[in-house]
């Protein structure tokens, strides 16, 4: 008899060798979600739903452009509104006004003077309830002069162009008075000498729409001043180690007087990562001296966040039997309005613009360009998907020239494990029997196998570098009774990071798996953690809590020695037991023995340190990478454009599947989020730089409707990650390349190559009308 | 030229209107003012925020509930709407623990940030009552005005289905 | 502030719409005037939500004749009732693809026409199947064919002061059938990029209800019989109803599109609509 999780997944135990390092205990299975039961019944608290008694609630003031000057700020009547305490301008913030950022200091506190994109706050209310304080920032008067924003890359790119950012901000630079924020350029090979050698070009341009990330929980910041001058800020950030040190630096605090409780994100893909409004709201609880509270619409939450736009153009070669033999690549990100981690986006995202391939030569010139559009940040795929988009389609493209098929060229061009993919002074290798995972998603598609008329099928590839640098802090204290609490400042998002804590605390300190509870999102409590991004969780907070139970085991071992008078080299720890001269105790038993009457309990302490390379452009070597092959099979309506995906494969190399359960859910949900681009998502813009689709009713994300009839999971196990037990992060590759798979199928179906995502109806048939007019 | 935010006209809390109605079984009395939605005054008047605010206009399912045993979006109904009338919230479908289907999303792995999940809960509920043994495809169309970002969606369809045969073994 | 009225007489509900005049809306469903006040669409502050009313038209009556539909009769009531279904399939079609479960659940039939929305679901198959509405006031009733109770984008009939009380449907002639067809931009709950309903009546003749191609629903129809089986008469026939279509490019798609796809929906619900003909009741 299965259990219900087991049954669940039976399918796709079936698909492969199930593995388990530890047969007895509980990393490998499908342990049930850590909070699941919570967050089923309702009982989970998000931000919006803590409850802070006499707060005053905040409303944001914004002009109806995408750029314009503030000539000035009129708040008489809205101070005259019942019900409000303060409104607040850039006129009543310090000066210079306090600016922010990841990469860049750049973003200001209020737009100071100058509206940079649409959404962005000229002034905030403040008012004793949210009716008074949304009717107040109605009240508000902003007289305004709109500017000749750039919102495309054209806009942006073209001689004159208005300039996005104030060249004072980069002082020296060499593109400052520019829209271009950062470059980047990797390069290997003689291109000259491998064109000559070239058999086929192919030269193509590409685009990737500018997506947001919609998560279903909008989000929203609480700042309660502190009786001794600080603040304690409750986000649902991804990074509040970030956001703290972020606050103390605009405010002038100590680290000890910023204490940032972040309560599970719902939703956050990369949205929630970077602070955005929390130093404004900071700023507004220090000055009322009371608790403000924020809770953003949807709207407000589409005018936060948002990927990077693309535009590749690429220009590619192969010899006669499909080898690649160069790989051209100019890319520009559409990036927004201030630089939040958009340089790194573009800068990571590019350098593997060539893939997991074995190319001789290869040039990547990419430049991050601003426009005044809404600051675009790290999203799910960090600059991957878009540079996967060109060259997957670039391989099918070449692949039709030659009477190739889509398997066919990927395998005769897909590095082996420990082959160079990137070349020159920061090379990277497969760490991965890649190939694997290709062959599995041809094999689960039915690759070769015939096909009904009007359906087609593509296959793709992609990677995405793991994170290059790092930090994560883990305290477990073993308690008397055998139980254990883990401290680990990981965001618990949705990924399921607890729970992964929960299995490996209690494997390693033999503690029952419900008696193992985790302590997050408190800065004030959790030691430090540097994020919660690029599916890192696994392998670095994964580690250190690992090394924090070995560090338990110790000082269990040492003290049973002591308390016992059994010499320390007669005693060994291993995970969940101590092996003493009688034969092996469990841990907790021996825990207890060594603690005696006076009870107390052990505490370990873990660190997982990754070291960044100065001279490498990402900053060091990524700690893994991940690698995606996914294959879909589509039915086109040749009349109107519909697709219906009939079957979606995905294959993730992920190393040792720590819980399976999660492994599926983190997989299938990123291939819908990539159908998503891949097929319906793109934010549009009016001539204003207004985003014409703002909100749920015209920005389209899939339903239940919208999953492939058939969509399978599979994952290739070879325990060669470098996180616990050969783990890898895994919450990104089933997107990576989702979209050059769909349009290899679509090509295949209907007969027509489309190169600007998403893949609509209306873009398909207008495609195949063009096809049929040529003909 | 000048402009103004967009916000809602209603500016004071004067003439709040009383209203009573049951929700989760216990009669519930509130003040609200008539713009309320009854998700506003579920989360904050009845204190019960289970029931989540995404979209506002009725296209994300996060803020479903029971009306008189039917599913509809509690940020289109106004609380002055339910004076009298029975609200069920994802809190109200169990007395004590988790439900069946709640149970079943767990095992199925369902469960992702959860933000979505109390909307999908009380949609699924409200399907399973209406048509005890939906297909694939009743599922699917029953509950996609329920949005998951996580996009855990082929794992609330398994867990649908297997609540639905575990309450056909009864 | 908002004035919220729940008369329970169809005289006071009259009376509370007089009152309020332009910044009144009656209130059934709510799932389009919540949206709409949310985003400042309409600027409505009295409120009179009719599901109080206990004089009103019963939400649905059947008769040999067809059928009446009260202004509370909601999509999720209408969709599963079996006569509607087998007279009026197109209107079931239509109907399930409003909004979702939980919003057909709220949304009544009559507000949706009422809304006027150009793209509203539900307004093709009602102009195919001859619907009519009855309009009352204060000053008494009076009824108009749905084709002329759209005037425009969420423009009616129906003024300040006013209600729409009744829908009727007359009952289909035997040998005639309906079908609805519709794209949009994804599979599941999405807005219409544009719809259309056929209608093949019994002599072989067609009538064509259209959304989101127009300032308001279209209804034209061609006399019968039209040779379906012959792809030159179908298509004199398409250019002869589909030529009002005057659609405009939006986030939805351009007018290009929409013309090319509103002649491929037309075609296909004109030959799901012919197949659902019982062959035994044809005039021809």
């Amino acid at each position: 008899m299965t259990t219900a999780p087991e049954r669940a997944i039976e399918q796709r135990d079936a698909l492969g060798e199930p593995s388990d390092p530890y047969p007895q205990g509980q990393v490998g299975r499908p342990v049930l979600r850590y909070g699941g039961g919570d967050r089923t019944s309702g009982a989970q608290r998000f931000v919006a739903d803590l409850r802070f008694p006499g707060s005053l609630q905040v409303a944001l003031v914004t002009v109806p452009v995408g750029c314009a000057d503030v000539l000035g700020i009129d708040t008489t009547a809205a101070r005259a509104v019942p019900g409000v305490v303060d409104v607040v301008t850039a006129a009543d913030l310090p000066s210079p006004m306090p600016r922010f950022g990841v990469s860049h200091t750049d973003r200001p506190v209020l737009a100071d003077g100058r509206v940079n994109y649409h959404g962005e706050p000229v002034a905030a209310v403040v008012a004793k309830t949210l009716d008074a304080a949304q009717a107040a920032a109605r009240a508000v008067r902003v007289d305004h002069r709109e500017l000749p924003g750039v919102y495309t890359l054209d806009d942006a790119l073209a001689p004159g162009a208005h300039r996005v950012q104030e060249p004072s901000l980069r002082p020296g630079h060499a593109l400052a008075d520019t829209n271009v924020l950062e470059e980047a350029h990797y390069a290997w090979g003689d291109l000259e000498a491998e064109e000559a050698r070239t058999e086929v070009v192919v030269e193509e341009t590409y685009t990737f729409p500018m997506v947001t990330h919609f998560p279903i929980e909008p989000g929203g910041t609480v700042a309660v001043p502190t009786d001794s001058g600080g603040l304690d800020v409750y986000s649902p950030v991804q990074h509040p180690y970030l956001l703290q040190r972020t606050l103390a630096s605009v405010l002038g605090l100590p680290l000890n007087q910023v204490r940032v409780f972040a309560p599970d994100p719902g939703g956050g893909f990369g949205g929630k990562q970077n602070p955005k409004l929390e130093p404004l709201l900071a700023f507004l609880a220090l000055r009322t001296r009371r608790t403000c509270r924020l809770v953003l619409s949807l709207e407000e939450t589409f005018q936060s966040m948002r990927r990077a736009g693309c535009r590749i153009a690429a220009r590619t070669g192969f010899t006669a039997d499909g080898a690649l033999t160069f790989h051209h690549v100019d890319a520009d990100f559409l990036i927004g309005a201030y630089a939040d981690v958009a340089p790194r986006v573009m800068g990571k995202g590019s350098y593997v613009a060539a893939g997991p391939y074995r190319i001789p030569g290869v040039r990547i010139d990419a430049r991050a360009v601003m426009t005044n559009t809404t600051p675009s940040t790290a999203f799910r795929g960090f600059g991957s998907p878009q540079v996967s988009w060109a060259l997957e389609s670039q391989l099918d493209a070449g692949a039709r020239r030659l009477g190739l098929d889509g398997l066919e060229i990927r395998r005769r061009n897909l590095v082996a494990k420990g082959e160079a993919f990137v070349r020159g002074e920061s090379a990277a290798a497969a760490d991965g029997e890649w190939h694997q995972s290709l062959e599995k998603a041809a094999e689960l598609i039915g690759w070769g196998t015939p096909l009904p008329p009007g359906r087609g099928r593509g296959i793709a590839v992609g990677i995405k570098p793991g994170a290059t640098s790092g930090l994560s802090q883990s305290l477990v204290r073993l308690l008397a009774d055998g139980s254990a609490i883990v401290y680990a400042g990981t965001s618990d998002m949705g990924q399921g990071a607890r729970t992964l804590w929960q299995q490996i605390v209690a494997d390693e300190l033999g503690a029952p798996l419900d008696q193992v509870s985790v302590v997050s999102g408190d800065t004030g409590t959790v030691p430090f953690d540097l994020q919660t991004s690029a599916s890192r969780s696994t392998v670095f907070m994964g580690s250190a809590v690992l090394e924090a139970c070995r560090d338990v085991r110790q000082r269990v071992l040492a003290l049973y020695a002591e308390s016992t008078g059994v010499p320390p080299e007669e005693l060994e720890e291993r995970p969940g037991v101590l092996v003493t001269p009688e034969g092996e105790l469990p841990l907790p038993e021996a825990a207890r023995t060594a603690l005696g009457s006076l009870r107390g309990e052990f505490i370990g302490q873990g660190t997982r340190r990754l070291r960044g390379k100065g001279k490498h452009p990402l900053g060091g070597d990524a700690a893994f990478y991940e690698f995606n092959a996914t294959a879909i099979e589509v039915e086109v309506d040749r009349e109107t454009g519909e697709l219906l995906l009939t079957r979606h494969v995905t294959v993730s190399d992920v190393g040792t599947e720590l819980n399976p359960l999660q492994v599926v859910s983190q997989d299938e949900g990123a291939a819908i989020m990539g159908l998503g681009h891949s097929q319906m998502e793109q934010l549009l813009l009016d001539e204003h730089g207004r985003i014409r689709n703002l909100g749920a009713l015209d920005y389209r994300i899939p339903t239940f409707k919208d999953v492939p009839v058939e969509l399978v999971s599979a994952a290739v196990e070879n325990h060669d990650g470098p996180g616990p037990y050969g783990s890898k992060g895994i919450s990104e590759g089933a997107l990576l390349c989702t979209a050059g798979a769909l349009g290899a199928a679509v090509a295949d179906a209907a007969g027509v190559v489309i190169r600007d995502l998403p893949l609509t109806p209306e873009r398909v048939w207008a495609a195949i009308q063009a096809a049929e007019a040529a003909q | 030229m000048t402009s103004t935010a967009r916000v809602p006209d209603h500016l004071d809390d004067d003439g709040l209107q009383t209203v009573t109605l049951t929700v989760n079984g216990s009669e519930r009395t509130v003040a609200v003012p008539t713009h309320r939605t009854l998700l506003d005054g579920l989360r904050d008047e009845v204190g019960l925020p289970g029931t989540k605010s995404c979209c506002a206009e009725g296209e994300c399912g996060a803020c479903t509930v029971l009306l008189d045993g039917k599913s509809v979006n509690s940020c289109l109904v106004l609380c002055v709407e339910a004076e009298g009338h029975q609200v069920t919230t994802v809190e109200g479908l169990s007395d004590d623990g988790l439900t069946d289907l709640q149970e079943e999303f767990l095992n199925a792995g369902a469960v992702q940030c959860g933000f979505c999940i109390p909307g999908q809960v009380v949609s699924a509920e409200y399907l399973l009552r209406t048509n005890p043994e939906p297909d694939e495809v009743q599922i699917r169309e029953a509950l996609s005005g329920n949005l998951c970002r996580c996009a855990g969606y082929q794992r609330i369809v398994r867990a649908v289905q297997a609540t639905a045969a575990r309450r056909s073994e009864r | 502030m908002t004035e919220y009225h729940r008369p329970t007489s169809r005289a006071d509900a009259l009376t509370a719409l007089a009152e309020g005049g332009a910044r009144a809306r009656p209130l059934v469903g709510g799932t389009d005037l919540l949206v709409g006040l949310r985003h400042h669409h309409d600027v409505a502050d009295v409120l009179v939500d009719l599901k109080g009313v206990t004089d009103l038209p019963e939400p649905i009556v059947v008769t040999d004749d067809g059928v009446r539909i009260g202004p509370t009769y909601t999509m999720g009531e209408l969709v599963s009732h079996p006569v509607i279904g087998e007279w009026y399939p197109a209107l079931v079609e239509a109907a399930l693809t409003v909004g979702s479960v939980a919003i057909r659940n709220r949304a009544s039939l009559v507000g949706n026409s009422c809304n006027a929305s150009p793209a509203a679901d539900t307004a093709p198959p009602l102009l195919v199947h001859g619907a009519r509405v009855t309009i009352s006031s204060q000053d008494g009733d009076r009824t108009a064919s749905l084709d002329e109770f759209f005037l425009g984008p969420r423009r009616t009939l129906c003024g300040p002061g006013e209600l729409v009380t009744r829908l009727d449907l007359p009952r289909p002639a035997p040998g005639s059938a309906s079908a609805f067809r519709r794209l949009t931009r994804r599979r599941g709950v999405d807005l219409a990029t544009v719809s259309v309903a056929a209608g093949v009546g019994p002599d072989g003749g067609l009538v064509v209800g259209m959304g989101a191609v127009g300032p308001r629903p279209l209804r034209t129809a061609v006399p019968g019989p039209v040779d379906l089986t012959d792809d030159a008469s179908l298509d004199r026939a398409l250019d002869e109803l589909l030529g009002v279509a005057t659609p405009i490019t939006d986030v939805r798609g351009s007018r290009e599109y929409r013309l090319a796809t509103l002649r491929v929906l037309t075609k296909r619900a004109v030959l799901a609509a012919a197949d659902r003909r019982d062959p035994r009741e044809m005039a021809s």
